[in-house]
């Protein structure tokens, strides 16, 4: 239970997710947040009327309490904490998608200002690993990088995708702190220092994460899920109507930000809501601290029209009045609940009982009357592209009898547009089969949980028959291979000491086979794209080969079999032609890239030159009153300043593109690395990262081919 | 609006737990001597009268009767100038009489076609509705008969003391009370909304036995003052905040000040209390919101002496009280362990007798599994209650679906074979996820499913639909109860959905008409028209003929039906309306092989006067969008700036009204696009009966929406 302490309106907007406390001078803490156009602000309010506005900050005109932070660029995340050695207060970090700013709002001053080329999406300050000074870790376009407090880059690894929540947490219990990263591949990573220590895939986009305590922390996905892992394991999870935008945790209990309200739900049970709140527009962020510095530390919730609100756990006594018999109500008014459900279930079984003497009358057609022996038979199966169906996983249900399945729903995560798919036929097609395609975008395991309603035609009630059926990982591969299809290129070469049976049952729990197989040389056809995957052993060496064009592909088989027969490191050998030379060719391109981006920042700097000058010009014509001169030289302006906003959006597609690019040479490093697994994974990414540094492409590849950078 | 907090602990208790109950079926009983508590009866589905009292905080009960049919109505009756004290309840078509100690002494059977849904008791006076039909028995010989234009919801009669003669009054569908003077019509009255209960002010009618407070669907309530000519309303209160449709209303003076306070229970789990201020107006004093529909409500004191309360009985059969009794009390340090014990104990049994239960759920569940083994067994599990409203709301012209289920409901499918917009609503906690719908071979345009967090009994939903375009939306709704079944709902959006009844129409408008001749009956025309056009009731009129005044709740327009046997005529100043008509009336013929004599007289003044008609509408929503998007950068100008004072008046004063123009954009999502979409209707129409097709001409349209000029989209409408 929380009570409302204070609430503030600040007239400012704030950015989803953007909302810090610091304590910039040591001793006050201020709300620090993003707002529109570039701009920072610091509210603090302890010391009014002693500061002067100077180099960044400049004092609001309308608000004394507020301080204004030009950035000039857009923000994409913030925080702030004690970065540098020695300075009395917190030092303020913004991260925008180029740059990354420590700040130091006290002596009004930058520490340092580095250029960020994989943008900064999310920010984490604190002691990482073995790393002696606390890091700033910014997480951006798969990548992931760590400055200390000069702006030396001391930390840096590749991720699955784009970074989008980070926290620092002993995930692993031994007393150092490792870092958590939720990307938009829907996998929460574990990262000891630059090494990979375990994955946890999750069905959305991973929006927040937060460290509760010890090794338990909790998570937010885009469609509005909250939970709770311990380590590996999960907790607890709900989901909730409306989608999340930061959670926090404190002392046990967390709060989750669904937008218009903020839920606080406690976390050492079972993720039951225990205080609500509701906000006239979205949440935008909250945040800790003991703002009225009377030592109490307030929960500080805003919105993003900048409403601020502070709670305070409510006292024993008032928590006395408010909860105890509410809690007994409570208590009472569930188990009256379950008695209801019990008897009417227990209705339920008696007029079964009467009616289970066949005996025909009118109520029958609408109650949905079904033989008691009807059972549900359902099936997957792998079906080929047809002219009028693409390439899919069919799942049939059919009923024995003569009872019809009027509607199936299948609730399932991360394969369907929504949580579910429904296959609703018309009156006239109604049967007792109904099929239903699948295709699931990633190679995943999927629990399909099937509702089938099963009655009679004109029934208005059904019986609903509830299964759980499993997709393996690799369903989209169809053992049916076409012999003219054109054999892969690429290949993964590694060898393992185990018994080939052991590869055969691998294969048999992750790919759909019609039925099982005794050998591990097996060739499929991927129904995405039609393409060759070939599997082979030799039985004397333990020699297995991959061969397919799809790394990404290869490396999940990689990942997967190694988990299945338990390998810890695992070396290979890796050709993928084809994609190596689209590589090849990105990074060229990356290059271009950059000296044209160059370039361009070199014609608009000449250009806001000249419009300084010309500017100078026609304000003095005016001032002698040349108006013919004035007007020419504001036409010209004018023009220049188009041919600037011009330059701008060359200069932005450029940017993009180069962003593009960078991603998609992270990601490829990111798959090299999946190719092996343990120390080697390692290795690799490290030495790519060296050879990306160095600009030494061919040694690039030569590590992506074998695994080292030596020999 | 302030609330007395320090009289009015709001504190909310169960006093315990009955099955499905329809409205009206909890009353108080009247105090019996020196004690001041009452007692409770409560008559639910399965058709069982409960009553009991309160002692130390527990429910005692008094008698509970035997299942059977059930029941639809509670009153309390007794000869007149005694306690009312005995218990009538309806059944079936069955009225039942229990003295206050559960010894049934009446059983009348009305000999009605149809259940009785509506009851009033006045001393040896009974009088019952049953849909459409209204009884009067005086010591159960038939008295009065009569037969209403459309459903009966609810019947109340003024007391017979002050105006010489008992008068009832009917609540009736199609938004009029019905003031009856024996087996004939006195008058009627029009309410703002379809009435749906009916009850005395102050208990009796007010000083003169004359007044009579009514609730609607759409969640408006009034004052009514009924006397032997005529009537006058006294007040109303509309439903601006959009809460639930109003179940049930007692007066009672909870807050202790004197004046009788008005205690409203609605459909959404409202409880309201209104007071009366000095200049008598009603005003909200008290507001609690409970999970489930409201289904009766009754102010007076149950649980502790000198302490009034409000009873309230719930769909899933809850009657819970809202206590004005202190709270301090209760939590003190001496009585708190006190409490608690009680509760243990309470707990206690309910545990003993859960784990009963179980066992006993257990075997059932053991039997109904080895039935799966025989091949000539059925399984046939039967039909749980789904309480349902699917209704139009005016001020939005969207169809608002609530479901309301005994037991917490596990996931919702709704299915749409004709294209309708699902909205989001706030208080709907459910995870709603869109299937892709296939809808060549199957029909579906709509495929959504509802995921209900635990304990949700009661869902509500809002839908837009599309005028022209009809056809079925279907809800299947599966609760948490084992064995699992699913129930189907299905609910028609008519082809001209946005259509909502009315008394009377403006009559100078331009007028187009459609006339129809051919060989068919007035039942006949009268169900295409029930087909077509929404709150018309199902029951073929008595009498020669009918007219029936509809308006269009979205643009205003209006549409006037008049039809006998083999003759009908359609008047609306909207083409569109006219042209929805057409087809669909021409399409049920054909479906039946009428022979159709189709003629419409079309006035080309009509498509001028709705596009002036929409003009304001559009030119609002036009202005509205455009200061929205001026917001932010006003906001950042300000801020930049730090003031605002540079700006011109007309920017300064969006900034100044932001607040409340961001809410208004959002009251109406997607107005424009709908409005859009209207013009665009009425320009295909207007040239469809002309024998043109302009549907190329549509891209043109648009444009000149776009750079919106009432003129210059007159001037197309009528170049084109």
């Amino acid at each position: 239970m929380l009570v409302p302490i204070f609430t503030l309106k600040l007239n400012h907007k704030i950015n989803p997710r953007m909302v810090t406390i610091g304590k910039f001078d040591g001793i006050h803490p201020c709300l620090t947040a993003a707002t529109q156009a570039g701009k920072v602000f610091i509210h603090n309010p302890h010391m009014r009327g002693q500061r002067q506005a100077a180099h960044r900050l400049s004092q609001s005109a309308q608000d004394s309490d507020i301080s204004l932070l030009n950035i000039n660029q857009a923000v994409s995340c913030l925080t702030a904490g004690t970065l540098g050695p020695n300075t009395t207060g917190d030092t303020l970090l913004v991260g925008t998608q180029t740059n990354l700013l420590a700040y130091d709002v006290h002596d009004n001053a930058d520490i340092f200002y580095r250029e960020v080329t994989d943008g900064a999406n999310a920010i984490v300050l604190g002691k990482l690993g073995n790393i002696e000074s606390p890091l700033a870790i910014i997480g951006g376009n798969c990548a992931l990088q760590g400055f200390d407090f000069e702006g030396n880059d001391q930390f840096w690894t590749v991720t699955g995708d784009n970074v989008r929540s980070l926290v620092l947490c002993d995930f692993t219990g031994d007393g150092k702190n490792e870092l958590l990263v939720g990307s938009e591949d829907f996998d929460i990573r574990v990262f000891k220092e630059d090494e990979l220590v375990s994955e946890m895939a999750e069905n959305e986009t991973v929006t927040s994460l937060c460290h509760m305590h010890g090794s338990r922390f909790g998570y937010a996905l885009a469609n509005g899920t909250v939970g709770v892992y311990d380590r590996t394991a999960r907790y607890w999870r709900i989901k909730s109507h409306s989608s999340l935008c930061h959670i926090h945790s404190r002392s046990g209990s967390g709060w989750k930000l669904p937008p218009k309200g903020t839920d606080w739900w406690n976390s050492d049970r079972t993720g039951e809501v225990i205080f609500k709140d509701n906000f006239s527009s979205s949440v935008a962020g909250v945040v800790e601290g003991d703002y009225r510095m009377d030592g109490q530390i307030q929960l500080i919730c805003t919105s993003v029209d900048g409403e601020v609100r502070g709670y305070l756990p409510a006292s024993k006594e008032m928590k006395g009045n408010l909860m105890d018999s509410s809690v007994e109500q409570d208590l009472i008014r569930e188990l009256s609940q379950r008695r209801q459900n019990l008897l009417l279930e227990l209705r339920n079984y008696e007029e079964n009982a009467k009616q289970a003497v066949p005996g025909i009358s009118d109520g029958d057609t609408q109650m949905g009357v079904i033989p008691a022996n009807t059972q549900l038979q359902t099936a997957l199966s792998v079906r080929a592209a047809t002219e009028s169906q693409k390439a899919h996983i069919e799942l049939s249900i059919s009923t024995p009898n003569e009872t019809i399945i009027r509607a199936v729903l299948i609730f399932a995560e991360g394969i369907f547009e929504g949580e579910s798919h429904v296959v609703h036929p018309s009156s006239q097609n109604l049967s007792g089969c109904v099929r239903v395609p699948i295709i699931p975008p990633k190679d995943i395991p999927v629990d399909l949980h099937v509702k089938a309603f099963v009655g009679g035609k004109s029934s208005t009630q059904f019986h609903v028959f509830e299964i759980t059926r499993q997709l393996p990982r690799f369903s989209m591969y169809d053992l049916h291979v076409d012999p003219e299809s054109p054999q892969p290129t690429g290949k993964v070469t590694f060898t393992i000491n185990d018994r080939p049976q052991r590869v055969v049952m691998w294969l048999n729990q992750n790919f759909l086979l019609p039925e099982g197989i005794d050998t591990p040389d097996v060739t499929f056809t991927s129904l995405r794209d039609g393409g060759l995957l070939n599997i082979s052993m030799l039985s004397t060496s333990g020699e297995i080969t991959l061969n397919t064009d799809d790394i990404d592909l290869a490396g999940d088989l990689v990942q997967s079999l190694a988990s299945f027969l338990a390998i810890e490191d695992l070396q290979a050998e890796a050709d993928f032609p084809t994609y190596f030379g689209e590589l090849r060719t990105t990074l060229t391109e990356v290059d271009e890239y950059h000296s044209v981006h160059q370039k361009l920042t070199a014609a608009i700097a000449d250009h806001s030159n000249h419009i300084r000058n010309m500017l100078v010009q026609a304000e003095d014509a005016r001032l002698m009153g040349d108006m013919k001169n004035m007007k020419k030289r504001y036409i010209e302006l004018y023009d220049l300043n188009r041919d600037l906003i011009n330059e701008y959006k060359i200069r932005s597609n450029n940017h993009n593109a180069l962003l593009a690019c960078l991603k998609s040479v992270n990601q490829a490093i990111q798959w090299a690395g999946r190719l092996r697994v343990g120390k080697p994974k390692n290795q690799v990414i490290t030495a790519c990262r060296d050879a990306i540094k160095n600009n030494n492409v061919n040694a690039l590849f030569k590590i992506m081919r074998a695994g080292t950078a030596s020999s | 609006m302030e609330i007395s907090t320090k009289t009015w602990q709001h504190c909310p208790f169960d006093l315990g737990l009955v099955g499905v109950t329809s409205q009206k079926t909890m009353r108080l009983l009247p105090a019996v001597g020196r004690k001041a508590t009452q007692k409770v009866a409560v008559a639910d589905y399965d058709g069982v009268i409960t009553c009991f009292g309160m002692k130390k905080g527990e429910a005692v009960p008094v008698f509970k009767t035997l299942p059977g049919q059930k029941i639809a109505r509670l009153d309390l009756g007794g000869a007149i100038g005694t306690p009312q004290e005995k218990i009538f309840v309806c059944a079936g078509s069955e009225v039942k009489g229990f003295t206050k100690k559960g010894k049934q002494f009446l059983s009348f059977e009305a000999n009605l076609t149809e259940s009785i849904n509506a009851m009033h008791v006045s001393g040896a006076d009974l009088f019952v509705c049953a849909s459409y039909i209204y009884n009067h028995y005086c010591d159960c010989k038939d008295q009065d008969y009569y037969l209403s234009g459309d459903k009966i919801n609810d019947i109340v009669c003024l007391p017979a003391e002050n105006l010489g003669r008992i008068v009832p009054v009917l609540a009736c569908q199609d938004r009029v009370l019905r003031v009856l003077k024996g087996s004939e019509l006195l008058y009627d009255i029009e309410v703002p909304g379809p009435p749906c209960v009916l009850e005395l002010y102050n208990r009796d009618g007010g000083t003169n036995g004359e007044d009579i407070l009514y609730g609607t669907i759409d969640g408006k309530l009034g004052l009514i003052r009924i006397t032997d000519s005529s009537s006058s309303s006294k007040w109303e209160i509309g439903n601006e905040k959009k809460k639930g449709g109003v179940l049930c209303m007692d007066t009672f003076d909870i807050m202790g000040d004197g004046v009788k306070d008005i205690l409203v229970g609605r459909d959404d789990g409202t409880v309201e209390v209104y007071g009366f201020d000095c200049s008598n107006e009603p005003t909200l004093r008290f507001e609690h919101v409970l999970s489930e529909s409201i289904t009766s409500i009754q102010g007076g004191c149950v649980g502790k002496e000198s302490y009034d309360e409000v009873l309230t009985a719930t769909y899933t059969g809850w009657v819970t009280g809202l206590t004005t009794e202190p709270q301090q009390a209760e939590a003190g340090p001496g009585e708190e362990v006190k409490m608690s014990r009680e509760t243990q104990s309470k707990v206690a049994s309910l545990r003993a007798e859960l784990d009963q239960l179980q066992m006993k759920v257990l075997q059932g569940r053991e039997k109904y599994q080895q039935t799966s083994q025989s091949s000539t067994a059925v399984s046939a599990v039967p039909m749980f209650s789904v309480n349902d409203k699917f209704t139009l709301c005016q001020d939005d012209a969207s169809y608002s679906l609530a479901l309301e289920v005994q037991t917490a409901i596990d996931n919702l499918l709704l299915q749409s074979d004709v294209p309708i917009d699902l909205l989001d609503v706030d208080k709907n906690s459910a995870v709603v996820s869109f299937s892709e719908c296939d809808s060549e071979p199957n029909g579906n345009f709509l495929l959504a499913t509802y995921r209900c967090q635990a304990n949700t009994t009661r869902l509500e939903l809002k839908v837009r639909s599309i005028e022209g375009q009809y056809g079925t939306l279907q809800a299947y709704i599966t609760p948490r109860l084992q064995p699992k079944t699913c129930q189907v709902r299905q609910y028609l959006i008519k082809p001209l959905s946005l259509h909502q009844r009315t008394h009377a129409i403006d009559q100078d408008r331009p007028m187009n008409t459609l006339s129809l001749v051919g060989q068919f009956s007035f039942a006949e025309i009268h169900s295409w028209v029930v087909f077509c056009l929404p709150e018309v009731p199902e029951k073929t009129p008595a009498g020669e003929n009918i007219t029936f005044y509809f308006q269009n709740t979205f643009l205003g327009t209006q549409l006037e039906a008049t039809y006998c046997k083999g003759e009908s005529h359609f008047k609306s100043d909207n083409i569109s309306t006219i042209s929805i008509l057409k087809d669909v009336l021409s399409k049920e013929a054909t479906k039946r092989k009428i022979n159709l004599n189709i003629s419409y007289d079309i006035n080309d003044d009509s498509v001028g006067h709705t596009l002036k008609m929409i003009h304001p509408k559009l030119e609002y929503q036009l202005l509205l969008a455009k200061k929205v998007q001026l917001i932010d950068a006003l906001k950042e100008l300000q801020v930049h700036e730090g003031t605002a004072d540079f700006l011109i008046p007309e920017y300064r004063n969006i900034l100044d009204e932001a607040a409340y123009l961001l809410e208004e954009y959002k009251k109406q999502p997607a107005h424009l696009e709908r409005l859009y979409g209207m013009i665009t209707d009425l320009f295909i129409d207007k040239f469809k009966f002309k024998g043109q097709n302009v549907k190329t001409k549509v891209s043109l349209l648009l444009e000149i929406l776009d750079n919106y000029d009432l003129d210059s989209l007159m001037n197309f409408f009528n170049e084109a």
